[in-house]
């Protein structure tokens, strides 16, 4: 079994639901807490797995190493697990009822195994519409080298 | 032979459209996705969370994520688009229906514009999720690029 370098991950989303932000105390522009995640090949064959992907390209290094991409790389949509692998059990994301309205990404380079992904978070905006409480936020995810993986936007709906 | 990019842009119509696989999201589905995403929200397991109302709507019992969704329409992009050489660029979605466990959604992508810039190949698409009703349950818009070379890093 391979050791992952992460921290383990707390998947009660009720624990410290009191201490998140709800969308009264939001403050739009400013910065969520992050921690850098460390992306592995067993992390990316997993979720890429779970995703339905087929593609050999995200599970085996031999097949890879054949293709333009020289060796495997995550599935572009590896943002929806590095969003929360990036950010803490107090983060507003998680609050319970937390219902996505929209999204909207932008791809730069993929995301390989041995990467430590950053991600800078915030929100954008919040507004009130049809009875309804919405955020707009934005993530960003880096690499290593400072290199821009994705660059995202998202509306959520957020509970009363 | 080989076939470039730029011969593979050149031979992308408008009009031309990708259907996607199907796919049935079960409890089990929803779980693995949750475990694999690390998104645990009770709005996908929890029956008597899911009970309540949320503003002024009641889903009336659990719903899959919706990047599920976005996941199943990006796959039948890329699984299109790497055979050709072309690049993943962008993805918008909009939920407009939940897709509840035993549903079947199907996602489909049409080319509805082409495009070239100063440094780049381009090809839109119009995405439209439906499930077996007919109901659309998420539509958007993506985008493809046809570069010479791929954006990997060195």
């Amino acid at each position: 079994m391979t050791s992952d370098p992460n921290p383990s991950f707390e998947t009660d989303f009720w624990k410290d639901a009191g201490a998140r932000q709800t969308w009264d105390e939001i403050i739009p522009g400013a910065p969520r807490e992050t921690q850098p995640y460390t992306l592995t090949k067993e992390a990316i064959g997993d979720f890429a797995e779970a995703m339905g992907e087929t593609n050999r390209l995200y599970f085996d290094e031999e097949y890879a190493k054949t293709t333009p991409y020289g060796g495997i790389i995550a599935p572009p949509t590896i943002h929806i697990l590095l969003m929360f692998a990036c950010t803490g059990t107090t983060d507003w994301m998680r609050s319970p009822g937390t219902i996505n309205a929209s999204q909207s990404w932008f791809y730069n380079i993929p995301a390989r195994p041995g990467d430590v992904i950053s991600m800078q978070g915030r929100a954008l905006d919040r507004y009130m519409r049809k009875g309804r409480l919405f955020v707009i936020h934005d993530n960003v995810f880096t690499n290593q080298n400072d290199q821009v993986i994705c660059s995202g936007r998202g509306w959520t709906i957020r509970p009363n | 032979m080989t076939t470039t990019a730029e011969q593979a842009f050149a031979a992308i119509n408008e009009g031309d459209s990708i259907t996607g696989t199907s796919f049935q999201p079960t409890r089990e589905t929803i779980k693995r996705f949750a475990e694999a995403s690390l998104d645990f929200n009770p709005l996908h397991f929890d029956d008597n969370f899911m009970d309540g109302d949320f503003g002024k709507t009641n889903f009336g019992g659990v719903i899959m994520h919706g990047m599920q969704n976005f996941a199943l329409i990006t796959r039948t992009l890329t699984d299109w688009l790497m055979e050709r050489g072309g690049y993943h660029r962008r993805l918008e979605t909009k939920w407009l229906k939940p897709v509840k466990p035993n549903d079947t959604i199907t996602p489909t992508a049409t080319v509805s514009e082409k495009r070239e810039t100063d440094k780049g190949r381009w090809v839109l698409f119009d995405i439209s999720v439906s499930n077996q009703n007919g109901d659309r349950v998420a539509v958007g818009q993506a985008m493809a690029e046809f570069p010479d070379t791929l954006p990997i890093r060195s």
